[in-house]
């Protein structure tokens, strides 16, 4: 039993994967910051290997259902929370018999079976919640801010709701932007000028958003309860 | 008018429809179009009231030949009266859409004129963001009683959706209330619908209703009944209750000053829900009463009232009874008939998978052990349910004996 270093990126998970099989070492723990290493720690220390990671990538497609190959890219989304001890379970488990992956007894399983739950429900909330601004060239934009790393479900989302219209949705938070399909990373960023129209229409769904909501009703607990104010940042209605 | 103050008017006007989801329509992306369906439905913000805002519900007009009581349009309020232009709404809806507000159009109206009328101003708004604007999203058009037979056939081809409101559960309390729609001309529309679309798509538009609750006279079982019958014949997908919130004073409806009966809404969702999810009947909800109880969800008080069924044991019982059981719902049957094929589940293992037992305890045993109330009578769980939490160590305090010593209260 091994405490593997590793250097935070999926070739490197990979590549941990197929030295801890070969070693014949199960990984006790998995870490990716020296500073967590224990006094007593044995660490085995993965330089990651484009080509070992290449090998296990092709196996995994090779024996894994698509289901549970998906799980892994997801879970690799998520990398804001600690998973790499439940994924290198998981694919242990996997490579042995995909059948058990269905066994949510496993605690390891159970826990990137609601890691990936969660990562979706809140994909599927900022699917509702991201704003667009038109810019003067009609370009649309978008600021993100979020837990977790959503912008390929959004980008696929929105490339298909605005077919024929340039936008862009820009993560603040990791530096990071889609258009056309491709994620790049952003270094700077001007602030982009606003087309004539932008007020007008904010203007209008502010007003829109005042109108429909009840009186007699009135629940700013349950409101919060839907839009914590954590997502409010971006969105329109809520910008004063 | 400028187009501030119509929007004012016209959202201010529709909000109290309370249908506003646009889920269980299936994606139809198209290439070169703007908009497309999510099969789940989203929510794009909430209200203060904490409802969802899917759709961008507004009144094509809120001028109104008709005079139904309980309605805040009718003829004879003297309210301020407004109008959208087919193109103005077809802007609004296109430029809301692109921003990510919405995810479509509910289109409803008073009535101009005339039925006919006002169902071709809805209609041509449509056209305009269906073939002009080339907008694929989604429409909910609100069908007019009595508009023509052609009409109705022509908002179904453009719409995603279409409904008719029943308004009020029994034709009495419409004769009453609304002494210018009957129940017949008030379905005719949805039948008119219903007939067209199973001629020309393979399965019906989906429709749905709104029934306003408190406002007359009829009984949880009447509403139920009904539903369930429309649920039946599949005319309706979905059908909304909404507390009746006094608008107008009339001699014929609850005073002013009554708060909406919000409880009663809750509890008819739950039972419309036990429905249309949980394969229950309407006569199983409700067989020794006449009203949903308002201090239990309506499927523990089945339970309750069942008890010769339970205990149940969770490791054998199948689907059908799990989902029963109260606490447990579709997603908790899910996870426990996925969880036991590999294993007889203990107490820790169902909490493990996040099962609330909280309720449920009193209903199962778990490996033929159980868990709640010694004693196994309605009394006695109901008491248990309602047992106020514990809180922790009471730390008295000078005054709680002073002030009672002071007044001579003790």
């Amino acid at each position: 039993m091994s405490v593997y270093l590793y250097d935070g990126s999926f070739e490197g998970f990979l590549t941990l994967i197929y030295q801890s099989y070969y070693q014949k070492k199960p990984a006790l723990k998995i870490i990716k910051d020296k500073k967590e290493i224990g006094l007593l720690d044995e660490v085995i220390e993965i330089t990651t290997d484009a080509k070992r990671a290449e090998k296990v990538h092709q196996s995994l497609k090779e024996k894994f259902e698509t289901k549970n190959y998906n799980k892994i890219f997801h879970t690799f989304l998520c990398n804001e929370r600690e998973f790499e001890k439940a994924l290198y379970d998981f694919i242990v488990i996997g490579f042995k018999n995909q059948k058990n992956l269905a066994n949510i007894n496993h605690p390891s399983i159970h826990y990137l079976e609601k890691l990936e739950h969660e990562y979706f429900r809140y994909v599927h909330k900022m699917y509702g919640f991201v704003r667009f601004e038109e810019l003067e060239d009609e370009m649309l934009y978008a600021k993100i801010e979020s837990k977790f790393n959503i912008l390929p479900f959004l980008g696929k989302h929105f490339s298909k709701r605005l077919d024929g219209c340039d936008f862009i949705i820009h993560d603040t938070k990791r530096e990071l932007a889609y258009t056309n399909g491709i994620i790049h990373q952003v270094a700077d960023f001007e602030t982009p000028t606003l087309s004539e129209n932008e007020a007008k229409f904010q203007k209008l769904w502010k007003l829109f958003f005042e109108k429909v909501s009840i009186k007699e009703r009135k629940n700013p607990k349950l409101q919060q309860n839907w839009v914590p104010l954590l997502y409010r940042k971006y969105m329109t209605e809520f910008i004063d | 008018m400028d187009i501030y103050q119509k929007l004012a008017i016209l959202s201010d006007s529709a909000k109290y429809d309370v249908s506003c989801s646009s889920s269980g329509a299936e994606s139809n992306f198209q290439k070169g179009m703007i908009g497309c369906n999510e099969k789940s439905g989203i929510c794009h913000t909430f209200t203060e009231d904490g409802r969802c805002v899917s759709l961008l519900k507004v009144l094509f007009t809120n001028f109104c030949i008709y005079d139904c009581s309980y309605c805040i349009n009718r003829q004879s309020n003297d309210i301020k009266r407004a109008a959208f232009s087919a193109r103005e709404l077809a802007d609004l809806t296109l430029n809301f859409y692109k921003r990510n507000y919405i995810e479509g159009l509910f289109l409803s109206s008073g009535i101009l004129e005339s039925e006919d009328k006002t169902m071709e101003l809805l209609i041509k708004a449509v056209e305009i963001l269906r073939f002009e604007y080339r907008f694929n999203g989604y429409i909910h058009l609100k069908l007019i009683p009595g508009a023509s037979q052609h009409l109705i056939e022509k908002a179904c081809q453009l719409a995603t959706r279409v409904s008719s409101n029943l308004e009020l559960p029994s034709s009495k309390s419409l004769q009453l209330l609304a002494p210018d729609k009957t129940q017949k001309n008030l379905m005719q529309p949805l039948k008119y619908a219903k007939d067209f679309s199973l001629k020309n798509r393979n399965k019906p538009i989906p429709m749905t209703t709104q029934l306003i609750i408190g406002a007359t006279p009829e009984s949880d079982f009447d509403i139920l009944k009904l539903s369930s019958n429309l649920y039946n014949k599949a005319l309706l997908k979905r059908i909304y209750y909404s507390a009746y919130i006094p608008t107008n004073d009339d001699k014929n409806l609850p005073s002013v000053n009554t708060t909406p009966p919000t409880v009663r809404e809750h509890r008819l969702y739950q039972a419309d829900w036990l429905l249309r999810f949980y394969g229950f009947s309407y006569n199983e909800i409700l067989d020794k009463r006449e009203n949903l109880d308002l201090d239990f969800d309506p499927k523990m008080i089945w339970a309750l009232e069942h008890l010769e069924l339970f205990p149940v044991e969770v490791n054998h019982a199948d689907k059908e009874f799990l989902i029963r059981i109260p606490g447990i719902g579709i997603r908790g049957a899910h996870k426990i008939l996925k969880a036991r094929r590999f294993q007889n589940l203990s107490f820790e293992n169902l909490k493990k998978l996040g099962i609330s037992l909280k309720r449920a305890k009193y209903f199962i045993t778990i490996r033929g052990k159980y868990f709640g109330e010694k004693q196994f009578y309605p009394e006695y769980i109901k008491r248990a349910l309602t047992k106020p939490k514990k809180k922790g160590f009471y730390q008295p305090s000078l005054f709680d004996t002073f002030i009672p010593a002071v007044t001579g209260e003790l």
